[in-house]
């Protein structure tokens, strides 16, 4: 298994200094990941994707020196990039901290399932991603984002609200919503669609 | 006051996801207890993330034109593959609390423990004991229950043992221990924890059994016990 005791491997990571901030266009990276949780966004995952995937592929190969496994990474890792984006919150952390995340916690698991053979999948639990909407002790700035969203939600005509709310944030899944409203599936992932459409027009006038 | 912290490099372990298991999962009870190392563990992740993902000269020297070209074309394929699916992860339903129960007393584990599998509680005296199965080979890793008045007899290891207080309190020659508290201690380390009202600690240790294995069992069976 990994090395436990004090004489650990270097780590020339560990330490940055602020010249290489600049390199990384951040707001660009954020950007993105906005425009995949919105709009599903091919363009934008795209530009993600070039982004991180030669980075995490070389990273991938120099942690488990094996092709096939380092691709599985890359694989993973941006699919749930793909997946998570709505989960990214940019008053949270960078872009880079998130899916650097979302890297190491595949690794994790995959070598986990390699040394081990256990398919536990446990780094969610170890490294936390997605604790953002569930905790109520937010940060102060978290509370100010939340409210002005919820202003903008307010204007949503009202069924379209329900839905919002209800994924967001009741922590509902889009099944659980359509037993609970007594909808079919189909109408509340059109609801859905609509309402994120909307938001999207609504807050982007405020930021741009 | 939780004065026992996971040394730095430790820290930055963790954050590159070298641990094993069962010590991750400590240093992440411990940050969920302990704010000043929570926010130690943030910043060593974005400095981390940020030096992984700098644009590196480095790059071209492990690329070469034509090996690009193959890679932008495996990309495309990747990219389309992934984006065809338009399922979206939904919000993680409100977590449901674990809690185990040691003689009588109900105890809610935290959540990095939540999907972790027990095995049987065993007892011996005052101490009972539930492994965690990690199966990381010779790292043990238990849930241990020590009963109001009870102690673990003066012990030592051949290699690391670390002890996380979740619940309760105990004191040994150094002090005062209160939940959070992260005590690794090493084959330099000799001691003898006591409670008084009772207490709860996840433990790791890697003896090497097939070492001691024969001493330890006729002089020393809590030894064997505990690891």
């Amino acid at each position: 298994m990994q090395s436990v005791h004090s004489e650990l491997p270097s780590h020339q990571a560990a330490v940055t200094s602020s010249s290489m901030t600049n390199k990384i266009d951040h707001s660009q990276l954020c950007q993105w990941l906005k425009s995949i949780a919105v709009d599903r966004d091919k363009q934008a995952f795209t530009g993600v994707f070039k982004f991180f995937a030669p980075k995490i592929q070389r990273i991938a190969q120099s942690k488990l020196n094996n092709e096939a496994l380092a691709a599985e990474v890359l694989q993973d890792t941006m699919s749930n990039v793909w997946r998570k984006a709505h989960l990214f919150d940019d008053s949270k952390g960078a872009a880079t901290t998130w899916v650097y995340t979302i890297m190491r916690n595949v690794t994790f698991d995959l070598l986990r399932k390699m040394k081990a053979n256990k398919e536990d999948n446990l780094s969610d639990d170890i490294w936390p991603l997605a604790e953002a909407l569930n905790t109520e002790d937010d940060s102060f700035s978290d509370h100010i984002q939340s409210r002005n969203l919820l202003g903008v939600i307010e204007t949503l005509p009202e069924n379209q609200q329900q839905v919002v709310k209800g994924f967001y944030f009741m922590e509902m899944s889009q099944e659980q919503l359509a037993v609970h409203l007594n909808l079919p599936l189909g109408t509340i992932k059109s609801r859905l669609r609509l309402a994120l459409g909307k938001l999207k027009l609504k807050l982007g006038e405020h930021h741009d | 006051m939780i004065k026992h912290h996971p040394t730095f490099s430790m820290l930055q372990n963790f954050v590159d996801g070298d641990l094993p298991a069962s010590l991750a999962a400590g240093v992440a009870m411990h940050a969920g207890m302990c704010p000043m190392c929570q926010q130690k563990i943030i910043q060593l992740t974005e400095q981390v993330a940020e030096a992984n993902f700098e644009e590196s000269s480095d790059l071209d020297l492990f690329t070469n034109d034509a090996d690009m070209k193959t890679a932008e074309l495996d990309f495309d394929d990747i990219i389309g593959e992934i984006t065809a699916s338009d399922d979206v992860e939904p919000m993680k339903a409100a977590s449901i609390e674990r809690s185990v129960s040691f003689k009588g007393t109900q105890y809610v584990l935290p959540n990095v423990l939540r999907n972790m599998s027990l095995g049987k509680t065993a007892q011996i005296g005052k101490l009972s004991r539930a492994r965690i199965l990690l199966d990381e080979g010779e790292i043990h890793t238990n849930l241990l229950h020590i009963g109001a008045g009870g102690s673990i007899p003066e012990h030592t290891h051949k290699g690391f043992e670390l002890t996380l207080l979740l619940a309760g309190t105990f004191a040994d020659e150094q002090g005062e221990y209160v939940p959070g508290d992260f005590i690794m201690l090493d084959k330099r380390h000799q001691h003898q924890p006591a409670t008084e009202l009772g207490c709860l600690c996840y433990t790791v240790a890697n003896d090497a059994l097939h070492f001691t294995q024969g001493i330890n069992k006729l002089l020393n069976p809590i030894g064997s016990f505990i690891y």
